[in-house]
């Protein structure tokens, strides 16, 4: 196994490898950071390119622009406070208050490492225990699931910033927007109102960009008030310089934070449904259960832009363990590398590993050597990336919003998407206004679609409700979620208390009553 | 003014004569209702560079995934009807039709060729506790309704095992897993028994993750001579999944012309065997007038069977 894999790093660092994974590790934190334009949208337009290549060349580019657009989308997140790619929600939470705080240089560089860290690890994951974290993958069956995404909206208890009401209608609000359009099983409409466009659902990546994007561009419009505020540098005064070592030490000096975060990212994607977009908000969920001072988060401390970024990139290696060990796609990007193995003629399956090392191992060693290229790439880019704060926000802000015009009709070559980005570009402004958090809403859109399809599953498969709870491991999760909500409701009083203790009296309907 | 019009008239029926002529004269979007990397996605992008070399242009291959399909088939309906937009269908646009998940149907379209066949394979879980097919159906018979089927609901993963219950005289219960990926997961997992795969699927079933009980063609197949077909086995069930091509209704004959000669002669060249092999497909080639035929055929039995599914929605 070693020699099998030092051949093919050795293998992987020749020019006729390296060249197409360091375009493609580069298309992908492009495509990353552009806010609307979605890993999975570069893949497809790469796709082409590399058919004339040979396999390893092909899917060593292809692993490359994941690894790379799953970390790419950091830059906008910090920057911007936008997310790049739906798997770099959480990073906004504490990424953009430090920018905001004078500090983007050292946020920037956090989330970096955090993304190597984290992705080496999730490496680690992926080489060692293919084979078994696979096989614990398909135990999971509809009961699993449904209690693993019950699990992961518990989580909404978690990310309440002061009302605990307004975090439920938030995420029961995402949870409708998932309700909308036909159902997923047998096509009955619902709440389609006869509009053919909504009877496929509303789309989430228009949603996702719309309600961050818009609502994050127009209360920023709205702070800096008239027409002579708005040729201000978005932040002129912006500590552009960092240490490396710093924030190198600031991360491995949170063994435990790093690690935890790397192992929910690595099996959120092995589990083939939802990926990054539920890992980072996850891992982000458990740093602040485990910190000391929850209550910090989301005012731009570095353990919310490392666990964040930490779990999107291991969620990468994960996602790549089951269509190694069986050849099935985890999600769409991995959908596309299969599909680019089956051109070239090679069938991915149980056996792919045995029948195949020299292209198994050589995407191994694609996805290692592909993190110190994301570094480099982001490290240059990064002194150029930051002279975005530098420009103008009457200059900066239509450009965003053209740039997420332009994500969200590619998505599906259509207007209509482009209608669902205003619609809900203007619904979370409005949120944003009455004091609705932003993230609950999002984890309800994520999730909503697969708690239904699971639970539908289950139930069609064997009526009897007891086995959510008498199988053994979708017992254990209920538990856990359970547990979950009473955890976050109790740090949350104690927050409250203590800032109560600290001087003003809270409003009526932030006193949790449990 | 009359002769001012005829002369308008005219000069433009000799552009649109030479614009024909020079068809296609910039790139042909060729619209894929289903994802990249898909079974559909695949096969055209192997037959892609064969059709672009007889056609004398550039073909550009479009996904437009959603709704079982439907979505891209939307949109191929509603584009102009000049030959720069075709379509890449498979069986389901009947089956989406007849169920009611889309307005669209075969007729929204000129027919171009039928390019492929990919054979439907029924297959098992590990963990089912039969070996082949017949005492899977003398279970069935023992317990009806209860043995478990993964299917993308109304499409052909669905249609299949329900042509196979009706020739068995069984009777399953279907639960929906969306997608070969996800059934495969499936029936991997062992959530499900039984469920549609085809010959991609042979590196699993050699290695003993999942079963191959019967193969839905009229003669065994040469890369799994051990899978018997549905036929030996006293099921008179032959399916495939066939992929085709079609064109927006109203499209100019010249140019349905050149594309059907150009898809003629792609779909006879070697090479493409040789991928759709790899594929575990078969190049099922039918010029227009037998493909319409073989639309017209297909979208009957799919209405059948619909309406015996209880799924019929017009």
């Amino acid at each position: 196994m070693f020699d099998l894999l030092g051949a093919a790093l050795v293998n992987i660092v020749h020019v006729k490898y390296l060249l197409p994974l360091f375009l493609g590790t580069l298309a992908g934190v492009i495509g990353g950071a552009l806010p609307g334009v979605t890993v999975t949208m570069t893949i497809i337009v790469a796709l082409p390119f590399t058919f004339g290549l040979d396999p390893l060349q092909g899917l060593a580019a292809m692993a490359g622009l994941y690894v790379g657009g799953s970390a790419g989308g950091l830059v906008t997140a910090v920057l911007l406070g936008i997310p790049g790619t739906p798997s770099t929600v959480a990073t906004t939470f504490d990424g953009y208050p430090m920018g905001r705080n004078g500090e983007p240089g050292r946020a920037l560089w956090l989330g970096i490492w955090g993304s190597f860290f984290g992705g080496m690890l999730g490496g680690v994951f992926l080489i060692f225990t293919t084979k078994p974290l696979a096989e614990f993958a398909l135990a999971f069956g509809p009961w699993e699931y449904f209690s693993l995404f019950v699990l992961a909206l518990s989580m909404v208890a978690g990310l309440v910033e002061t009302s605990l009401v307004k975090a439920l209608v938030s995420g029961f609000i995402g949870l409708i927007v998932t309700v909308l359009g036909n159902d997923p099983m047998l096509g009955a409409p619902r709440l389609t109102l006869g509009i053919p466009f909504l009877e496929g659902g509303i789309p989430f990546l228009p949603v996702l960009i719309g309600v961050f994007a818009f609502a994050q561009i127009m209360s920023e419009v709205e702070k800096s008030g008239g027409a002579g505020a708005m040729t201000q540098p978005a932040n002129s005064d912006a500590n552009l310089k960092v240490s490396q070592l710093k924030v190198i030490w600031e991360i491995l000096s949170r063994p435990f934070l790093l690690v935890w975060s790397a192992i929910i990212g690595v099996w959120i994607g092995v589990l083939p449904a939802i990926g990054g977009s539920a890992a980072n908000i996850m891992s982000y969920d458990q740093a602040k259960k485990f910190s000391k001072h929850p209550e910090k988060f989301g005012t731009g401390i570095p353990e919310g832009i490392i666990a964040s970024e930490a779990g999107n990139n291991a969620n990468v290696g994960g996602s790549l363990v089951t269509i190694m060990a069986f050849g099935i796609p985890g999600d769409a990007v991995t959908a596309v590398m299969l599909g680019a193995m089956t051109i070239h003629g090679i069938q991915p399956g149980p056996l792919f590993i045995s029948q195949h090392p020299q292209i198994a191992y050589g995407i191994f060693a694609a996805y290692i050597v592909a993190h110190p290229i994301m570094v480099l790439i982001l490290g240059v880019g990064a002194r150029w990336a930051m002279r975005i704060m530098t420009i103008t926000k009457s200059t900066l802000f239509p450009i965003v919003l053209v740039l997420c015009v332009i994500g969200a009709f590619a998505l599906d070559n259509s207007m209509d998407t482009v209608y669902v980005l205003l619609v809900f570009g203007v619904i979370g402004y409005l949120m944003v206004k009455a004091g609705f958090p932003l993230a609950p809403f999002i984890l309800g859109a994520i999730l909503g679609d697969q708690i239904e399809i699971n639970l539908i599953r289950s139930i069609m498969t064997d009526p009897n409700p007891w086995l959510f709870v008498t199988r053994p491991i979708s017992g254990l999760l209920l538990l856990a979620a359970v547990l979950s909500v009473v955890f976050s409701l109790w740090q949350h009083k104690r927050t409250q208390r203590r800032l109560a203790a600290a001087a003003t009296p809270p409003s009526d309907e932030d006193i949790i009553d449990f | 003014m009359k002769r001012i019009a005829a002369f308008v008239l005219a000069s433009l029926a000799l552009a649109a004569g030479s614009a024909l002529a020079a068809y296609p004269e910039r790139p042909i979007k060729l619209i894929v209702p289903w994802g990249a990397g898909g079974d559909t996605d695949v096969i055209y992008r192997a037959f892609q560079p064969f059709f672009q070399q007889h056609l004398g242009g550039t073909i550009v291959i479009a996904n437009i995934g959603g709704a079982s399909g439907t979505k891209g088939a939307k949109e191929a309906k509603d584009s102009p009807a000049d030959g720069y937009t075709i379509f890449a269908v498979h069986d389901s646009i009947h089956s989406t039709y007849w169920t009611g998940v889309a307005d669209v149907a075969y007729t929204d379209f000129e027919p171009i060729c039928l390019v492929s066949s990919t054979p439907s394979i029924l297959t098992a879980s590990p963990k089912a506790p039969w070996k082949d097919f017949k005492s899977m159906v003398a279970d069935a018979k023992k317990r009806p309704g209860q043995i478990t089927v993964g299917a993308t609901l109304g499409s052909t993963s669905h249609f299949f095992p329900a042509l196979v219950e009706k020739a068995a005289g069984i009777k399953f219960k279907y639960v929906p897993y969306e997608g070969t990926a996800g059934r495969m997961n499936a029936l991997l997992g062992s959530h499900v028994d039984l469920g549609e795969s085809n010959l991609t699927q042979k590196g699993k079933a050699d290695a003993g993750h999942i079963r191959f009980l019967a193969i839905a063609t009229e003669k065994r197949s040469e890369e799994i001579p051990n899978v018997p077909t549905l036929k030996e086995e006293g099921v008179d069930v032959e399916y495939a999944v066939n992929r085709g091509l079609l064109a927006p209704k109203g499209t100019p004959a010249p140019v349905l012309e050149k594309l059907r000669s150009a898809c003629g002669a792609a779909a006879k060249e070697p090479g493409f065997a040789k991928a759709m092999k790899l594929q575990g497909t078969l190049v099922h080639y039918l010029n227009a007038q037998e493909y319409t035929a073989f639309l017209k055929k297909n979208d009957q039995v799919n209405k059948d069977l619909a309406k015996e599914l209880g799924l019929l929605k017009r």
